[in-house]
């Protein structure tokens, strides 16, 4: 184990998230602290950052059953309707040979939001549990959960452009599902949950001098 | 005991707890509403799904798991979810799920079939297939035991189950040109279709069962007569040639029509009735009563364009028909006979009030009075022949032989028509002859001779005188008229000439009998 640095929690500092000023945060827990430059309120965590991400996760794993089981799309062509739900897009893809894009279609709608919940329920769990284990690479989990956070908006982006675009009448129609709206909720849901989590949570644990 | 007491402060006064009470975080909400809405969701969806059916087919064409949607009257009533195979390859299992409340159309009578572009009983269908896919097509009746699992149609009914009208079934020998879907006309309005065609199990009999609409259902009496109506009827018989035709739907798909008898207001049928199906609109026509008595008319003469089903009359008016002809030696007297095989519509020959023809006795008088059968010329032009009854009064006395197998009636030789009328016309002549007036006249003709003869008994020496002188005369005559004389020859041959002139004018008078006109415009070949 190497040795672990002061830290601006051990010596009951805080910086400012707007402006990154470091301050003193006062002894005594009447009032808010606030930044003795910019005037934000001055945390040394993110407040309540378990329970919120705690909450979120919880959001985004009821929306996501009902956001794979729904369908997500009707196209109604030639008096023929057919509904389809993310998972029956993959197999029609998958039917007719368009592989990239079934694998495309299955990692942005299927893998990644899966992935970015099983992330952060694991950070979660590690970090209630106090766990000191490999906190290097569960930041770097954290990080791309962040990151790839917006991407899997893709196939709501398809699906909105396909219903503005095709109104063709009785010979075309595409009408968004309800599914559409459960998964853009479990989307924006898992990017909060991931801003909500404070990473510093996992160091503060896992540090062998925080109590 | 005292670390059970709180602590206390110096006054003696117990200290508060600060509590560290945390209100919960207000995004806790959004969890929750997730969880709200998922289940409203999950509930609305589970509650809107409706019983799930199983339907077998023979074929899964135009199935498709999950899109083929089942559908009555063009609303969506249900969806296949899965379409697998029996278990012994036999056919294809198809689950659907029904939509909520279909519980009450799933009973045993509801039919199923898969809707596909058909053309067909003179109609097309399911054209909007074609671009959507097919679907299956669901016929619900609501009363009835309550199922679960169907057997689909591979034909989809012709008639919907909720359509007012009646079903009736048809007998004949053979379908003819009539299928499913084919339509069926009263007086050449289309009233109903063929519901189903098949061969009975048990006979050699076609089975044809009809839809009849409300309200010409009440058309279809207990007496009426159904004939196969399919494309054109062309028949030539001794009333000549006819063609016959419903419409032209019924020459390319066939067709049944039926009427009701003219004149006879009979009880309406109920359904399912079975009818006899004639094969054309003569044979419903003549066969409109049902009985009939059969008769052997034995005819030693040809039948030369006596044809089966060419009618039996008297006097004009068809009373039957012939059902069979046939030809056999006679091996007792060595002679061929053609017993003809009639059929009498007793109903048609019967008295006002009497007893119909079936009745031995009427047939018997009748007879005695010189009924007898004939083969008659229908037409010239078709040399065609029918039997004629009629009464000849003098006609050889013959009876009808009942203990035969079938009845056999007298018959009369077929009259040569030219030697009646010619006959006819020399006994006219024969009675124009003035016989009394020639009598009368040869009479006083008599009498006057008779007084001449009187007045010439004074003359009778005078005469002997005369004779005397005669005898001279006539002996010098004698040289003069002798076989040798001169005069002898000219009178011969003066009287060859004359019987020459006399045949010339007998050929003459022939020739003007035969063509007057030669009078005027000469002899023909003269020139």
């Amino acid at each position: 184990m190497r040795e672990a640095a002061a830290t601006a929690l051990a010596a009951s500092c805080a910086s400012c998230h707007d402006c990154g000023l470091l301050a003193q945060m006062p002894a005594s827990s009447h009032g808010e602290a606030c930044c003795p430059r910019c005037g934000a309120e001055l945390h040394e965590r993110k407040p309540r950052s378990l329970e919120r991400t705690l909450a979120l996760v919880i959001a985004a794993i009821v929306c996501y059953v009902p956001a794979n089981l729904l369908p997500v799309m009707t196209v109604t062509s030639l008096g023929k309707t057919e509904s389809d739900t993310i998972f029956s897009g993959v197999i029609y893809m998958l039917d007719h040979g368009m592989w990239p894009l079934a694998i495309v279609l299955f990692t942005a709608s299927i893998f990644v939001p899966m992935m970015k919940l099983s992330i952060l329920s694991f950070l979660l769990i590690s970090v209630h549990r106090r766990s000191s284990w490999r906190p290097v690479e569960r930041t770097r989990m954290y990080r791309l959960t962040e990151m790839i956070g917006r991407w899997s908006m893709v196939d709501i982006y398809v699906v909105t452009i396909l219903v503005a675009l095709v109104r063709l009448g009785n010979l075309a129609t595409i009408e968004a599902g309800a599914g559409a709206i459960f998964f853009g909720a479990v989307v924006v849901i898992t990017m909060l949950a991931a801003e909500s989590f404070d990473p510093r949570i996992i160091w503060d644990r896992s540090d062998p001098r925080s109590t | 005991m005292s670390e059970q007491q709180p602590p206390l402060s110096k006054t003696g006064v117990a200290n508060a707890v600060v509590a560290t009470r945390e209100r919960p975080s207000i995004v806790w909400l959004i969890p929750l509403i997730a969880a709200l809405v998922g289940s409203f969701v999950a509930y609305r969806t589970l509650s809107e799904r409706g019983p799930e059916v199983t339907i077998s087919f023979k074929t899964a064409e135009g199935l498709e798991a999950g899109k083929t949607q089942i559908k009555y009257k063009d609303v969506e009533v249900g969806l296949v979810e899965s379409v697998t195979l029996e278990p012994d390859l036999s056919g294809v299992v198809c689950t659907a799920r029904m939509v909520k409340g279909a519980n009450g159309w799933l009973t045993e009578k509801t039919q199923f079939w898969i809707v596909k572009p058909r053309i067909a009983g003179g109609q097309v269908s399911g054209l909007g297939t074609l671009l959507s896919g097919s679907y299956i097509g669901m016929d619900p009746v609501l009363d009835g035991k309550k199922s679960r699992s169907f057997v689909g149609l591979e034909v989809p009914p012709v008639i919907g189950m909720k359509e007012p009208g009646r079903y009736f079934v048809l007998r004949s020998n053979h379908a003819g040109a009539v299928d499913v879907g084919s339509p069926v006309y009263f007086r050449q309005i289309q009233v109903g279709q063929v519901v189903a065609s098949s061969l009975d199990p048990d006979s050699d009999n076609v089975t044809t069962r009809i839809f009849v609409r409300t309200p010409y259902d009440e058309r279809v009496r207990s007496n009426s007569r159904f004939w196969n109506a399919s494309g054109l009827d062309l028949s030539l018989n001794a009333s000549g040639f006819k063609l016959e035709t419903e419409s032209l739907v019924s020459m390319l798909i066939g067709g049944i029509a039926f009427d009701e008898p003219t004149g006879s207001a009979a009880a309406v049928a109920d359904a399912e009735t079975v009818f006899p199906l004639y094969t054309d609109h003569d044979a419903a026509e003549q066969q409109h009563f049902t009985r009939t008595v059969t008769w052997q008319l034995d005819f030693d003469q040809s039948v030369r364009g006596l044809t089966v089903g060419a009618p039996v009359e008297f006097r004009g008016i068809q009373i039957g028909q012939v059902t069979n002809v046939r030809l056999y030696l006679d091996e007792a007297s060595g002679e061929f006979k053609i017993p003809v095989l009639v059929e009498i519509d007793p109903e048609r020959f019967r008295g006002r009030e009497a007893p119909p023809a079936e009745s031995k006795a009427f047939i018997d008088r009748l007879v005695a009075t010189g009924l007898r059968a004939q083969l008659k010329s229908g037409s010239l032009l078709t040399g065609q022949l029918f039997v004629s009854l009629d009464i000849f009064e003098n006609a050889k006395p013959a009876q009808v032989v009942w203990n035969a197998p079938i009845p056999e009636f007298p018959t009369m030789p077929t009259p040569l028509e030219e030697i009646t009328n010619n006959l006819t016309r020399l006994v006219e002549r024969l009675g124009k002859i003035p016989v009394e007036q020639i009598g009368a006249d040869l009479s006083a003709s008599l009498k006057a001779l008779r007084v001449t003869l009187q007045q010439s008994e004074g003359v009778a020496p005078a005469l002997k005188d005369t004779l005397a002188k005669t005898q001279t005369v006539l002996e010098s005559a004698n040289g003069l008229i002798g076989p040798d004389s001169t005069v002898n020859t000219e009178l011969r041959r003066a009287l060859l000439e004359l019987s020459e002139a006399a045949r010339a004018l007998g050929l003459a008078a022939d020739q003007f009998q035969t063509q007057p006109n030669s009078l005027i415009f000469g002899k023909k070949g003269s020139k």
